[in-house]
């Protein structure tokens, strides 16, 4: 029946099917192969890169202290609202009515968030806000600072817009915390997490931030932290950060961005799918907290510093001004104040949009450092410059006398005249250069430097440094020369960013910048701080300091020393001499007879100064600048056509042996003894009256080892 | 004569291909403990694989001991039960994973499985009727008509990977049933032509399952699991990282590793070594199958055997394939290793029908 050509056939198909069975395994172990061996080292790699992490563990920035020890930067918790996917409620009402009342929790206005350090940003003076620095000679010329890294606070969202978060992180894992809010009131957070046990899935997570107790007091110096700017974060990261690390962005905080840091420490884990920890591995790297600074600065003397400015402000009707002590003995800065301010702990939260935007469109730029960024023209203050450099060059001796007289050109009222310089016989065509004091009717006469110091006489210093008639003056070259020597023109070289170098003119660089040449008229302009001389009120500080101490010229300092976390020193920061002035000590000191004279001469332009208890030296300076706020193509000036002036104000005390030394400035405020002077009267006074309590002053939360004042012994001079 | 036959019978019975089935349940056991370990929702599912196995080898020995001839009468009845227990899974079947592919009598169970046991037999039973008019033409035709309902009603569950399974499966059978290559050729062009057709009748999931195979990257999220079982396999080396000590599995980077991922679970923790020593033990098995099928004392059984081997081996290669990025990824079992009792009990149940031929090869009784 069963024919025998069938099965025949069956079987020879039963062995195709053999052969088939045979390809495919074949194939199936040549894939194998080719996976496990061949590319192994690639799929270990990755499998390796799937469970393991590495969790950094951020090191606990330094802390800043004042010199006595009080906190001036520090790390509080930080409080940030995450939610946990999985944790949550699944029922659909029930998790709304958890994310409402959470909502509900965060928006709640807390007392301790409203902006604590508030000064208006309508301008004090009431002037129009319309735009200025059409001419090259103007109050501030440093831009504000570009906004990077101010972190921009956002709103909190709604329900829907949180439901929309929650379902797009939940998609990637339901585990991972996704962060819906950050930097909470502490308020808030205390009371989510009172309430945790009615919000399942809510946590509250603790993050380190910045808090500066002093806050618009040593914004300025100390400056502030945020995110890393967007455009160097690889920058960063090469260096070791992590893409959400903050960093200091201003101020001291940026300067010792290094020694501040620490180093952050390290977790290697195993992680599983969801990225829940399952295990560690190997031995974690602790972090290693970063290092403190002591400051030079006495936030009490800085407290002082502040409301004798503030005073001074408020009286001169102006919001802008300057006021700087340091010990003359070694380049410390004992305080430094520049008004107006911002609260820098509203940076270190994320600032809003508003305020930011108040901050940057304020035109006294409040977030300029107006004592090392600002460049003004310095007014008589400068004229210790020439004071000292014809001294030096022999152009004069102290008994030689110079001045405008009867003699010279009929009439002693503080007027020359200069020669025009293609029609030197032509006397209609001379041009008059007037002292400050022309405008009371006089003139000063014929006096010696020291007495020219004294009354600031403009005519003396005309004659000094550009000649006249037969008398040969010091001349641009020197008197440049001698400026750069007392620091203009450079950097000073403060621990702070956005110094700037200010200005020290040459003819070439007239010829460069207006295509005319250099006239004596020029050389007059500059030996009374006029003209095209641009310094920073730090710049002006430091010189006057070198005449003080007798030719030191030193780079200040903010910092005296780094500490580690236990309070043990790490490293004291000696003073550093940028250059010892090639300057007679005796000719120095004739320059501070003559600022002791302005103080304690009853005719000098300082006599206000004078305090009973301590000797002070001082000079005054006041400033004229072009600026057109009505922005009608001219410089504005006053009712009587006068321009108008910043009000300088240099001192040192005591006398006989100085300990501080003061630079004043009230940008638009007027005659520098009218203006400054009162100011820097008010630090002296409090300065030398220790023995009464200023204000209360905080103490530092942590103890530190007790700080010796710092003085002049242990400097390497 | 009763004990004298019997014991002839269990001379013939095949104790190679049995050892080498207790070795692949016995490895899947191990590796779907392994694979569920560290989770504790499927902590369940080894006890559960175990009772199968047992469920099955005893259906197994059963089925052996059993003529397979009594069934050769039964071609109808079982063409009815297959066909009415894929209609019932569309009234009463439980949808899960997007597909009603479950009754729930107690334990969810999968009559696709059943079913492609079943159509074998009555495939088998309808080629060796026929044998000779296999030649021609309408009864080729009447073998595809046999076959074609049950694929269709498994395709429309969907469960596309099964109805592909079954539908190579009755292929070959009717190729080894003895079909002309003239005819192959001709169901092959026409297959080809109505290819467009299929395409556009895939579920979107389906398609895009495909369309991931030929670009991996055309996808992130759904070429993930593909990804992690390259990784898995790949990271194993020669020789493994040991039992319990896959990282892929054990933290649960691979998914679905109880079941159409366990081969990655394997080669994951055995290396090289294990995988192949796999891959030799499922081809010791079709090699017994095929040398039953070719000692057979008649067509039907043969064509039953033949129908068995192809099932193993076309879910085999498609599972480890898929594994190994040579075939799309699909919901087809490893068979006798993945979890799952609807096929792990049908294998067996299949496995003790070509030992009931191996037992009754040959045609001398005495």
């Amino acid at each position: 029946m069963v024919s025998s050509q069938r099965p025949r056939r069956s079987m020879s198909r039963v062995l195709l099917l053999r052969i088939a069975v045979v390809l495919a395994f074949v194939t199936l172990a040549g894939q194998l192969w080719r996976l496990q061996i061949v590319q192994g080292d690639t799929f270990r790699w990755r499998a390796n890169n799937n469970r393991f992490r590495v969790l950094p563990e951020p090191a606990a920035r330094g802390v800043i202290y004042d010199r006595q020890g009080s906190i001036l930067a520090r790390n509080l918790p930080r409080y940030q609202v995450v939610i946990v996917p999985e944790d949550l409620p699944e029922e659909e009402v029930e998790q709304a009515r958890v994310l409402r009342r959470l909502i509900r929790l965060l928006e709640t206005p807390s007392p301790t968030s409203a902006g604590a350090n508030g000064h208006s940003p309508v301008p004090a003076t009431g002037r129009s806000p319309s735009l200025e620095e059409t001419l090259p000679v103007t109050e501030t010329t440093a831009a504000s600072p570009a906004p990077s890294g101010a972190s921009i606070a956002p709103a909190f969202p709604s329900l829907e817009e949180l439901q929309a978060q929650i379902s797009e992180a939940a998609r990637e894992s339901v585990f991972r915390p996704l962060l819906v809010s950050d930097n909470i009131p502490r308020d808030a957070a205390l009371l989510i997490q009172e309430e945790s046990g009615n919000l399942p899935g809510i946590q509250v997570q603790v993050q380190p931030r910045r808090e500066y107790p002093s806050g618009a007091l040593t914004a300025a110096i100390v400056g502030y932290t945020g995110p890393i700017p967007r455009e160097s974060v690889d920058v960063y990261v090469e260096q070791g950060y992590a893409q959400t690390d903050e960093i200091g962005l201003v101020g001291l905080e940026a300067t010792f961005e290094d020694v501040l840091r620490g180093e952050a420490g390290y977790r290697a884990i195993v992680v599983d799918v969801y990225g829940r920890e399952v295990r560690g591995i190997g031995s974690p790297q602790s972090p290693v907290p970063g290092h403190n600074l002591v400051l030079t600065i006495d936030l009490e003397l800085q407290r002082a510093v502040e409301e004798a400015l503030r005073n001074g402000l408020q009286a001169a009707y102006r919001r802008a001004g300057v006021a700087i002590a340091m010990d003359p003995r070694n380049g410390a800065v004992l305080a430094l104040v520049t008004l107006p301010s911002y609260d820098n702990n509203l940076f270190a939260q994320g600032i809003s949009a508003k305020a930011y935007a108040e901050l940057t469109e304020d035109l006294d730029y409040p977030l300029v450092n107006h004592a090392i960024s600002g460049i003004y023209p310095p007014g008589s203050v400068f004229k210790i410059i020439p004071a000292a450099a014809a001294l030096e060059e022999e152009v004069i001796t102290p008994r030689t006398l110079l001045g405008d007289s009867e003699r010279l050109d009929g009439a002693n009222d503080g007027v020359i005249w200069l020669p025009n310089k293609y029609f030197p016989w032509d006397r209609r065509q001379d041009q008059p250069f007037y002292c400050w004091v022309h405008k009371l009717g006089y003139g000063h006469g014929r006096i010696n430097v020291v007495t020219a110091l004294a009354v600031s006489c403009d005519v003396f210093f005309y004659q000094l440094s550009g000649g006249h008639v037969r008398f040969e003056g010091l001349g641009l070259e020197t008197l440049d020369q001698y400026a750069q020597l007392f620091g203009l023109g450079q950097l000073t070289g403060i621990d702070l960013p956005a110094e700037n170098p200010g200005l020290v003119p040459d003819a070439k660089w007239k010829r460069q910048v207006y295509g005319q040449s250099w006239v004596t008229g020029d050389t007059y302009n500059i030996a009374i701080g006029q003209g095209f001389v641009l310094v920073t009120p730090l710049q002006m500080l430091n010189a006057t300091v070198a005449v003080a101490n007798g030719g030191y010229l030193y780079r200040p300092r903010l910092v005296y020393r780094t500490t580690d976390a236990n309070g043990e020193v790490l490293q004291n920061f000696a003073p550093e001499l940028i250059r010892e002035l090639p300057i007679a000590r005796e000719h120095l000191e004739v320059v501070r007879q003559g600022m002791y004279e302005a103080v304690n001469w009853e005719h000098g332009t300082a006599a206000n100064a004078a305090l009973p208890n301590v000797t002070v030296a001082g000079k005054t300076g006041t400033a004229e600048f072009f600026i057109d706020r009505n922005q009608d193509g001219w410089p504005d000036r006053d009712a009587e056509g006068n321009l108008p002036t910043h009000a300088w104000f240099t001192a040192f005390a005591p006398y006989e042996d100085p300990e501080i030394a003061l630079v004043i400035l009230i940008e638009g405020g007027g005659e520098g003894s009218k203006a400054a002077l009162p100011v820097a009267v008010e630090i002296l006074q409090a300065y030398f009256a220790p023995e009464e309590p200023l204000e209360f002053t905080e103490t530092a939360g942590q103890p530190i080892e007790p700080t010796e004042p710092m003085d002049g012994v242990d400097d390497g001079q | 004569m009763g004990w004298t036959m019997v014991s002839r019978r269990w001379r013939d019975f095949d104790y190679v291909l049995l050892v080498v089935t207790l070795f692949l349940i016995a490895i899947g056991v191990v590796m779907i403990y392994s694979a569920t370990v560290n989770a504790p929702e499927l902590e369940e599912l080894t006890r559960r694989q175990l009772i199968y196995a047992v469920v099955g080898l005893g259906l197994m020995g059963l089925t052996a001991v059993i003529d397979y001839r009594l069934l050769s009468s039964l071609g109808l009845v079982l063409y009815c039960i297959t066909l009415g227990m894929l209609g019932v899974v569309f009234i009463v079947g439980q949808v899960l994973v997007g597909a009603q592919r479950w009754i729930n009598l107690g334990l969810s169970i999968q009559p696709s499985e059943l079913a492609k046991l079943l159509t074998i037999i009555v495939l088998a039973k309808f080629l060796s009727d026929h044998e000779e008019d296999i030649g021609r033409w309408r009864y080729v035709l009447m073998a595809l008509a046999i076959l074609i309902p049950p694929v269709v009603l498994i395709y429309l569950q969907p469960h596309l990977s099964s109805a592909i399974v079954l539908t190579a499966v009755g292929a070959v059978m009717i190729f080894v049933g003895g079909i002309r290559w003239l005819h192959v050729t001709m169901i092959g062009l026409a297959g080809a032509a109505a290819a467009p057709v299929l395409w556009f009748s895939l579920k979107g999931y389906m398609q895009k399952r495909v369309l991931i195979f030929i670009n991996p990257q055309g996808d992130p999220a759904a070429s993930y699991n593909i990804e992690q079982a390259l990784t898995s396999i790949g990271s194993g080396g020669w020789l493994g990282k040991g039992f319990l000590h896959g990282s892929q599995s054990q933290l649960g980077f691979l998914r679905v590793r109880h079941a159409d991922f366990i081969f990655s679970v394997i080669a994951e923790e055995f290396g090289l070594v294990g995988s192949l020593l796999l891959l030799l033990l499922l081809f010791i098995m079709l090699w017994r199958l095929l040398r039953i099928a070719e000692m057979a004392r008649d067509d039907f059984g043969r064509l039953i055997v033949v129908g068995m081997a192809t099932l193993i081996f076309v879910q085999s290669v498609i599972n480890i394939g898929m594994n190994v990025h040579l075939l799309p990824v699909t919901g087809i079992p490893l068979p006798f290793v993945s979890h799952g009792g609807s096929s792990l009990v049908t294998l067996l149940l299949g496995l003790g029908l070509a030992q009931s031929v191996a037992m009754r090869h040959r045609k001398i009784e005495f």
